[in-house]
């Protein structure tokens, strides 16, 4: 009824005013939830551009047709879960038949000034986005000629204009304290310290600033800020947080680009395609470790079997990627466009996804870095196994030992039962194979094939699961390797670790041919590699000759153990080895065979006094080839991204919802960049061309971006504070700059430098802008935004923490290599770190080289603010709170390295009032006050040097900088 | 700067300036844990989580299903089309405990949970709860920070942020882990994220034989660092601190960091004092049924919670469960894929007993009303066995979370799920809306309770969540 009535409305009524009846209602109804606020469901109506845009479901106004105008459809719907606006009564049946009437006539709009100004996107107007303003424009604008710029020329025009002066230059021990922990993260000696106060040259500073940049400290200082961007860790994440144990190449490189002054550009091409590059240049190859920094879930990606849940995976990966990229060079936060367009700044949802169209290609895993040295070490290593292995034939043949069955596997190796590969991996829990299915073994001749055996019976049942590989050496979390008295891990034995569920069948005619046996006998300890007191375990060890049980153990338990001794006749074929897991489950299974052999049945013959010569000669040999093995290194390899097969074909999903496909999109970027075309090619463009002409355009010179977020981000370091406060993000959402000028100097003299990050550096350092004391504070600029002083700092995590070796003597300054483990790891379906109190020089070295964990951060770390590696970090938080102070008071280390300290104290410094004036410099390069002196001394009388030491490294002096 | 004698510095050492600090006078204009007015009346002063990691079946528990039992044995999708986590789905399998009435509401609630079903009129029930992943580690991540990737803060951490704290002198945010272990995730599910680090939870050992909390006393070879040397050592660090900040006034961080020294001294008493039980009644014991090897662990949990809340910490986490291992005899947690009868069994009658217990212990204190319990986990379980054996696969599609105290009606329940309980049907959820509900009840919104990062103002809630309005009272 109510709808025949709007008709005869619609029908009868005269054509509506727009700006009389439309304009206002739309205001007044509609605006709320679809204007500049919100545009539920994609639509605006508040300006003229947007309304005939239509929103998601489609077009709201189709002028002359009410019927397919979604505006109209759902204003007049009888359906209340349809009907708009969605609260309150709904619209008059008036309003509605005017609505319908405006737009059967045609739906016109008059253009008012809302409606005009809409129609430019205000996101194109973004002072970040606009070229960096040239030279004799920035020099003109402070009425100086382009050699007279400088930092302090720009800074002190604003504070001129803000009638503010500078602060005056700071004493030089804060100085070089203050530079020291900057570039270096570590406080300077106090010899340094003293040397400078004395140093009569005028350019003392800038002296001490290039010999400063010139440390590799700086590197390992400067790569901590670039890694904290690239969320750099040495672990996965998420639930099964397994390690990663190539990363730390790519951690060296950058410290090592650092150090180098690599321009700034080759290091963002570098770590986008160095790959595509220099292929055959290892430090491009490990450059690309950068696209794979990030967190990764390996339950998603890989044990899962429901394809959904992978493509979830794999869309939280390319994400992550894509994400990281931009952000991390050119400061804007993409990701906001994966469900919609970005509603700030100017990246259209189709655009985010044309990024993944870059990227689609490559996953993270682990790569070798030079194919080359990785194919000589591989056949080396072949050719020495192969040697071994004819010399320990002819060791046995000769000296009728029997057969070592564990020495037939390569030296610290294990059998990968899902490919039958020799690997030095410790391969993990799987439950993805199929049960009794044989796998050959390639490189062990007397070995038929490995398998998961599950009955039938007698052979048990089993959960069709198994843990690590078939080994020579202990498995993975195996707790013991004794059996009664005997360590077979020890000297003169052997063992052959197979966990539950494996099985292993050896190739008799093979064997007999080249150890030279006939009859024999297969002798051994069978038990478990794990602690009897452990919680109580079952597994089941079988043993067959051609197919048939010969012999059997059921349910073993882990205090038990058993000898073996199997005749295996003359003309038997193959001789089979069975761990089960008693019905338990396999948990603790660690069953193994200590000595396995197979020995002549008709006993031991005595050698000749020749072959006695030629054995000793050949043992020496053996000897010699398995040192040389042992001391191949492993082929170097990178976690970084690996090209994997045909590029997948990207397309938009909507509401970023994976199951959810929309248009498909070609490889790309952002349409309002004017430097150089943001596509990338079609969806035929190989991979690599397409991450190439992404690191092209992203450091092409005419980005206005790239450059302005560098200098940015090392203002800020420099200054605790960025001319731009949000460093990684220079969208509409951000921040303004204090200074647009100053960082469109320092980007110019960036890239006019050949992208020099040092001569950034030296611009900065050498200002007298950073040189100003920090104290005092400006009323009218609290937050010191336009730099009439330095800003205070308190050093972060690592500097602290380094700063408290180097002071305590115990700094480990050796550089790169693979990250040091403060933990103790216990391999799982989910890996345990425990961590351990640093008592060793391996645990002293720099905190940069911490093998950095995901799940489990390091507690003292996270207590001093070490951000969490799943998130992009362009700036710390720092906070103060009573666990930082219980930290740093009672934590071990703390309080061991502060016994370091007295002890170096006290070795190097005989007298006690020496002894204090030296803990004061060391902590804090210089002497006590008198009135300090005479505090410290009465502590020191009364309690020894070791709590004055403690309090030092507690004092707000020691983690501050003036 | 007159040089201090001993005397004189244990002097000022317990006079005024001490006097002062210990007040918190200098350390409340920086303090970020320093009380903050909430947006709107708070009904729930503090918040008692327990989180059950591995995914709690619904089917076996809270949700009643009769039609699943009518379909026993019956295949759940014959057409073989759907793929869960780790399985093809197997036949239906109805709930492996009876379902009774219970209370006066007459919920249905399964024999898994005798103790608990005794006191369903004080409980709400959400029945329709979803999440976004099947898979543990980024569920757990979404239940906690509402965001399947890690690297969010956690509601806990949101919490605190909001409101501060309201204990002078011990952590705002506290968790309990399981003493079995860490859950799937590790500890950055109660991580703060990006969130400034004051505002992660703290890791409350459960292990009574080590200090409450890390580093709180020197130990081992250190352990002798306490008393009158201490002391001394600690007003050295004063002087040296205090001469310091003198020069330096306008550096407001001095002071703060001078108080947080103070308030580390308050935490070395008041920590040892909520963890110690031994001044709990026989009664008390007894109800959280400490002395079993078994139940006790969590019990002990559960009455460190109270003990927690009734000294004015503001959100409490408790765990029952830990992580995955590769098939131990029961499972490490509730993630029950091939035994349910043993692994539920095992860790319901856990649950149950230390839920109901705290439940009962709150109600008689009368501290149920202020504080808001919380019950949930990261997914449901599925209806259909897994496989051809006796467990059930992971279930994000449905599962249920429930709440007591603080401002909830109790006896009620919201949404449904359809009637095999695969899938939400009615007022589907997420955990936005559960998070959203319980920052109603202590007072913020959840659309203002911002902080901004990267580009973004974040929220607890993204862009979703609406406050469940008929399980509030």
């Amino acid at each position: 009824m109510r709808h025949l009535v709007i008709w005869f409305l619609v029908a009868t009524s005269a054509a509506a005013d727009f700006e009389r009846d439309i304009r206002p209602l739309l205001q007044e109804h509609c605006v709320e939830c679809h204007g500049p606020r919100k545009q539920k469901g994609g639509l605006r109506l508040d300006a003229k551009p947007f309304a005939f845009k239509g929103g998601t479901d489609g077009s709201a106004i189709v002028a002359g047709r009410p019927s397919q105008s979604l505006l109209y459809q759902r204003i007049s719907s009888r359906d209340d879960d349809e009907r708009m606006p969605p609260h309150g009564p709904g619209l008059t049946p008036t309003q509605i038949a005017a609505v319908g009437s405006w737009i059967e006539s045609g739906a016109i709009w008059p253009e008012n000034d809302a409606d005009r100004a809409a129609a430019v996107d205000p996101r194109r107007r973004h002072w970040s986005v606009q070229p960096l303003k040239p030279v004799p424009t920035l020099a003109s604008s402070l009425g100086l000629t382009p050699q007279q710029l400088s930092v302090d020329a720009f800074i002190s025009a604003k504070l001129q204009e803000h009638h503010l002066v500078p602060a005056p230059e700071a004493d030089r021990r804060t100085l070089i304290r203050r530079l020291s922990f900057d570039l270096h993260g570590l406080p300077p000696s106090p010899e340094r310290v003293a040397q400078f106060l004395q140093d009569p040259r005028p350019d003392a500073w800038e002296l001490l600033v290039d010999e400063f940049l010139a440390s590799p400290h700086y590197g390992e200082r400067w790569a901590r800020h670039w890694l904290d961007i690239a969320h750099y860790a040495d672990t996965h994440g998420f639930e099964r947080d397994q390690l990663r144990p190539n990363a730390w190449r790519y951690r060296d490189y950058v410290i090592d680009s650092l150090n180098a002054d690599k321009p700034y550009d080759q290091f963002i091409r570098e770590q986008i395609a160095g790959d595509v590059l220099a292929p055959t240049d290892p430090k491009c190859v490990i450059a690309t470790g950068f696209l794979a920094a990030g967190p990764w879930d390996f339950v998603g990606q890989v044990e899962t079997r429901s394809e959904m849940l992978r493509r979830a995976a794999r869309a939280g990966d390319l994400d992550d990627m894509v994400t990281q990229v931009i952000t991390a060079t050119m400061g804007l936060t993409i990701n906001c466009a994966r469900c919609h367009d970005h509603k700030l700044d100017p990246i259209t949802q189709a655009e985010y996804y044309s990024l993944w169209a870059v990227f689609a290609g490559v996953k993270r895993g682990d790569r070798e870095v030079d194919p080359a040295e990785t194919r000589r070490l591989t056949e080396t290593k072949r050719t020495l196994n192969e040697d071994l292995t004819r010399k320990r034939a002819l060791i046995t043949k000769l000296a009728g030992e029997g057969v070592q069955i564990a020495k037939l596997i390569p030296d610290e190796s294990g059998i990968d039962l899902r490919d039958g590969s020799v690997t030095k991996k410790k391969s993990g829990y799987h439950k993805d194979l199929t049960p009794n299915h044989k796998v050959s073994v390639p490189a062990i001749a007397a070995f038929q094939a490995v398998f998961v055996p599950d009955g039938p019976a007698p052979i048990p049942k089993t959960n069709g699961h198994f843990w690590d590989a078939i080994a020579n050496r202990p498995l993975n979390g195996q707790k013991s390797t004794r059996l009664g008295d005997t360590d077979y891990a020890g000297a003169g034995h052997s063992m052959l670790a197979m966990h539950a569920n494996s099985g292993l069948t050896l190739d008799l005619p093979i064997l007999r041919e080249q150890f030279g046996l006939k009859a024999m006998r297969l002798t051994g300890h069978l038990g478990f590699g794990a602690s009897p007191e452990a919680a109580s375990s079952l597994a089941d060890f079988t043993v067959l000759v051609d197919g048939e049980v010969k012999f059997q153990r059921l349910k073993l338990r882990k205090d038990e153990n058993a000898l073996l001794d199997v005749p295996v006749p003359e003309n038997a074929r193959s001789l089979t080895l069975i761990t089960t897991d008693g019905g338990d489950g396999l948990n603790s299974d660690l069953l193994f065979l200590g000595d396995p052999k197979l020995v002549a049945a008709s006993g031991q013959t005595h050698p000749s006094p020749a072959d006695s010569a030629l054995l000793s000669q050949l043992r020496t040999e053996s000897q010699q080839i398995e040192a040389q093995l042992t001391s191949q290194p492993e082929p170097p390899k990178v976690y970084a991204i690996v090209p994997g097969g045909e590029t997948p074909v990207v397309k938009v999903l909507r509401r970023g919802n994976p199951e959810d496909e929309a248009e498909q999109v070609s490889p790309g970027a952002f349409a309002w960049a004017g430097h150089a075309t943001a596509s990338f090619g079609d969806p035929s463009t190989p991979e690599s061309q397409r991450r190439l002409a992404l690191a092209r355009w992203i450091t092409h010179p005419d980005n206005p971006l790239t450059a302005r977020v560098i200098v940015n981000r090392l203002w800020h370091h420099h200054f605790g504070q960025g001319l731009v406060n949000t460093p990684s993000d220079f969208g509409i959402g951000g921040d303004q700059p204090s200074h647009p000028d100053l960082l469109d100097f320092l980007a110019r003299d960036l890239i006019g430098g050949g992208w020099s990050l040092m001569r950034i550096h030296r611009q900065i350092l050498t200002s007298q802008t950073y040189r100003q004391s920090s104290g005092g504070s400006n009323p009218t600029d609290t937050a010191n935004r336009l730099l009439s002083r330095q800003n205070p700092r308190r050093i972060d995590a690592e500097s602290l923490r380094d700063a408290v070796l180097l002071v305590s003597g115990n700094l480990n300054s050796e550089r790169g290599g693979p990250g040091f483990k403060d933990f103790n790891y216990t391999e799982a379906y989910a890996p345990v770190y425990d961590y351990i109190t640093p008592d060793q020089p391996g645990l002293w070295k720099r905190s940069i080289y911490r093998f950095v964990v995901r799940t489990t951060p390091h507690r003292f770390m996270t207590t001093l603010d070490c951000p969490d590696p799943a998130n992009l970090t362009p700036a710390r938080n720092q906070t103060t709170t009573a666990l930082q102070a219980l930290t740093l008071s009672n934590n071990g280390f703390m309080l061991r390295q502060a016994k370091s300290l007295a002890s170096r104290i006290e070795r190097e410094t005989p007298q006690l009032p020496a002894r204090i004036d030296r803990a004061f410099q060391l902590c804090f390069q210089r002497p006590p006050s008198p009135a300090e002196r005479q505090a410290a001394q009465i502590l020191v009388l009364e309690q020894g040097l070791f709590p004055l030491c403690r309090m030092l490294l507690n004092a707000n002096e020691f983690v501050y900088l003036d | 700067m007159k040089p201090p004698s001993r005397r004189n510095l244990l002097h000022s050492f317990t006079g005024t300036a001490l006097a002062s600090l210990l007040h918190g006078e200098a350390l409340s204009a920086r303090n970020p844990l320093a009380p903050k007015p909430p947006h709107h009346p708070a009904k729930a002063r503090a918040v008692i989580q327990i989180f059950c990691p591995g995914g709690l079946s619904h089917v076996d528990s809270w949700d009643y299903k009769p039609e699943l039992t009518k379909r026993q044995g019956k295949p759940f999708d014959a057409e073989g089309k759907l793929q869960f986590f780790a399985s093809k789905p197997g036949n239906c399998q109805q709930g492996w405990w009876p379902f009774r009435q219970h209370g006066a509401c007459g919920r249905w609630i399964s024999d898994l949970f005798p103790r608990l079903a005794g006191l369903v009129d004080d409980m709400a029930f959400i029945h329709s709860m979803q999440s976004k992943s099947a898979l543990h580690g980024p569920a757990m991540f979404m239940a906690n920070s509402g965001f399947i990737l890690p690297g969010f803060p956690s509601m806990g951490s949101w919490v605190t942020y909001g409101l501060g704290s309201s204990s002078a002198d011990l952590p705002a945010f506290v968790v309990l882990p399981d003493p079995r272990g860490l859950p799937p995730g590790g500890v950055i599910n109660w991580g703060a994220g990006f969130l400034p680090a004051v505002h992660q939870g703290t890791t409350l050992n459960t292990d009574p034989a080590r200090p409450p909390i890390d580093d709180l006393f020197p130990q081992d070879e250190f352990a002798h660092l306490k008393g009158d040397a201490e002391r001394q050592s600690r007003e050295f660090l004063q002087t040296l601190n205090r001469t310091h900040a003198a020069s330096r006034q306008t550096n407001t961080e001095l002071e703060a960091r001078i108080a947080a020294y103070a308030l580390a001294a308050r935490l070395q008493l008041s920590a040892p004092e909520a963890t110690d039980l031994r001044g709990e009644s026989e009664g008390t014991r007894k109800l959280y049924r400490l002395e079993h090897p078994d139940i006790g662990p969590f019990g002990r949990q559960c009455l460190l919670a109270r003990r927690l809340v009734e000294r004015g910490v503001r959100f409490v986490q408790i765990y029952c469960g830990a992580e995955n291992t590769t098939a131990k005899k029961v499972r490490p947690n509730w993630d029950s894929h091939e035994d349910l009868v043993r692994d539920h069994g095992y860790w319901g009658q856990i649950l149950d007993s230390g839920a109901a217990a705290l439940l009962t212990d709150l109600k008689s204190r009368g501290l149920l009303d202020g504080t808001l319990v919380i019950c949930t986990t990261e997914f449901g379980r599925q209806p259909a066995a897994q496989g051809a054996g006796k467990g059930r696969d992971h279930n994000p599609g449905a599962f249920t979370a429930w709440m007591a105290g603080g401002g909830v009606k109790g006896g009620t329940a919201h949404g449904h799920t359809d009637d095999l309980g695969f899938k939400a049907a009615e007022k589907p959820l997420f955990c936005y809306d559960l998070h959203a509900t319980a920052l109603h009840l202590l007072g913020l919104d959840h659309e203002k309770l911002t902080f901004y990062n990267n580009g973004i103002n974040r929220r607890l809630t993204d862009v979703h969540g609406h406050v469940i309005k008929d399980i509030i009272s």
